[in-house]
């Protein structure tokens, strides 16, 4: 299997967090009425998406945090290799090259949202997690990628990596960014579309 | 994206001779002793407790100064964006430990240059410290002001304020720190968001 030069990855990290909060910051300007809008009865707003990504943020960010205050800084390993439970789940969330999921999955009912909120509230706190999720993946660079690992949280006796964990959450993060951005053009939002960078191939 | 030496020296040369104007032998010692730097969203480059050796001048990005408070909370002081200077101010001219943080909220490029150097020139040239003078006037009056603004503008009147100053960050970073900054939560800042026009 293929490894990863551990600073190129985290760079592509970072990178990709930046560009997903800095539509998170312009996203702060729509008012509630059209960030809250369904496109269809069936189908997420906004809204709904960034609630679906704090539940999971507020899951995985202090589960990070606190492997990370647990383990022993290793400047040496600039190599990551990653799992293939890893490898899965980021391929999985990865959109395709028209930008729309490559396949359709049912999320987890226990991340659904289920109330409306406020969506100053849910960009607030999302951007909140952005911006400590930056903070963990420059820790990060001082830590092996390959030796921490990070229950899931459908299952946490099911560990993956580090490097693993950032790259499934970060792309998931973009599969409903861009589910958000589909939702928002439909009421008539006119956007830049998200830059997207590839967590799965070596480059 | 990176602004270039020259490019940034320019504009430190047009901020400097609106302040004060230089001989030409003053702006070439002075502009060398610069160089170019950068830094990603949320660097600190200044802690709490160090004292600020650098003096930066800004080209790209948004930062701020904020005070922690002792149960963490977080009370911005000021924002800084391009052409202006930048740093721990009072840090840098008293040389005693800073009691801010200094942080950059966006991606931000600038030129930067040390405490020994610029107190070299000063030493040198009269009519520089002069120029360094007038900078740290300017910025008293305008953190005179602010103490104004803080204690008699309605929350409307401060964010009408700062945002007719400098309507650009709206969009550049979080809102919370503009709450921040103005001293008002921040449901009511969303709250005059949607209600008041700029």
């Amino acid at each position: 299997m293929t490894s990863y030069n551990r600073d190129t990855l985290i760079e592509n990290l970072l990178d990709q967090t930046e560009i997903v909060l800095k539509k998170a910051i312009e996203w702060q300007l729509i008012p509630h009425s059209t960030f809250a809008l369904r496109p269809s009865s069936e189908s997420w707003s906004a809204n709904e998406c960034l609630q679906h990504l704090n539940s999971y943020g507020r899951f995985y960010l202090p589960a990070i945090e606190s492997v990370l205050s647990r383990s022993e800084k290793r400047e040496s390993s600039t190599q990551f290799s990653p799992g293939w439970l890893g490898n899965y789940f980021t391929k999985l969330m990865m959109p395709g090259t028209d930008g729309k999921p490559s396949t359709k999955i049912n999320s987890p009912k226990d991340h659904a949202p289920k109330t409306i909120i406020e969506s100053r509230l849910v960009i607030s706190e999302f951007i909140d997690q952005q911006e400590k999720l930056l903070a963990l993946l420059n820790t990060a660079k001082k830590f092996d990628l390959n030796a921490v690992k990070v229950g899931i949280s459908i299952a946490p006796i099911i560990k993956l990596k580090l490097g693993d964990v950032f790259r499934f959450m970060i792309a998931h993060q973009v599969r409903h960014i861009l589910q958000a951005e589909r939702a928002l053009a439909k009421t008539g939002m006119v956007q830049e579309k998200l830059k997207v960078i590839s967590l799965t191939t070596l480059d | 994206m990176h602004m270039k030496l020259t490019e940034s020296l320019q504009h430190l040369k047009k901020f400097t001779y609106t302040l004060n104007s230089l001989s030409e032998e003053e702006w070439t010692n002075f502009s060398t002793i610069w160089q170019t730097g950068e830094a990603k969203r949320k660097s600190i480059l200044t802690s709490k407790g160090e004292t600020e050796k650098t003096l930066y001048f800004i080209t790209e990005g948004v930062q701020r100064a904020y005070y922690l408070t002792a149960d963490d909370k977080e009370a911005t002081i000021v924002f800084t964006y391009p052409f202006s200077f930048s740093g721990v101010a009072d840090s840098f001219l008293t040389q005693t430990p800073s009691l801010y943080f200094f942080e950059t909220l966006t991606q931000s490029s600038f030129l930067k240059t040390s405490h020994s150097k610029v107190m070299e020139l000063l030493d040198r040239y009269p009519n520089l410290e002069r120029f360094i003078s007038r900078a740290t006037a300017f910025a008293l009056k305008g953190a005179l002001e602010r103490q104004v603004e803080l204690q008699t503008f309605s929350a409307e009147q401060k964010f009408t304020t700062l945002l007719t100053r400098s309507p650009q960050v709206l969009r550049l970073i979080p809102h919370k720190y503009l709450a921040s900054y103005l001293g008002i939560d921040a449901a009511t800042f969303s709250k005059l968001l949607s209600t008041v026009r700029v």
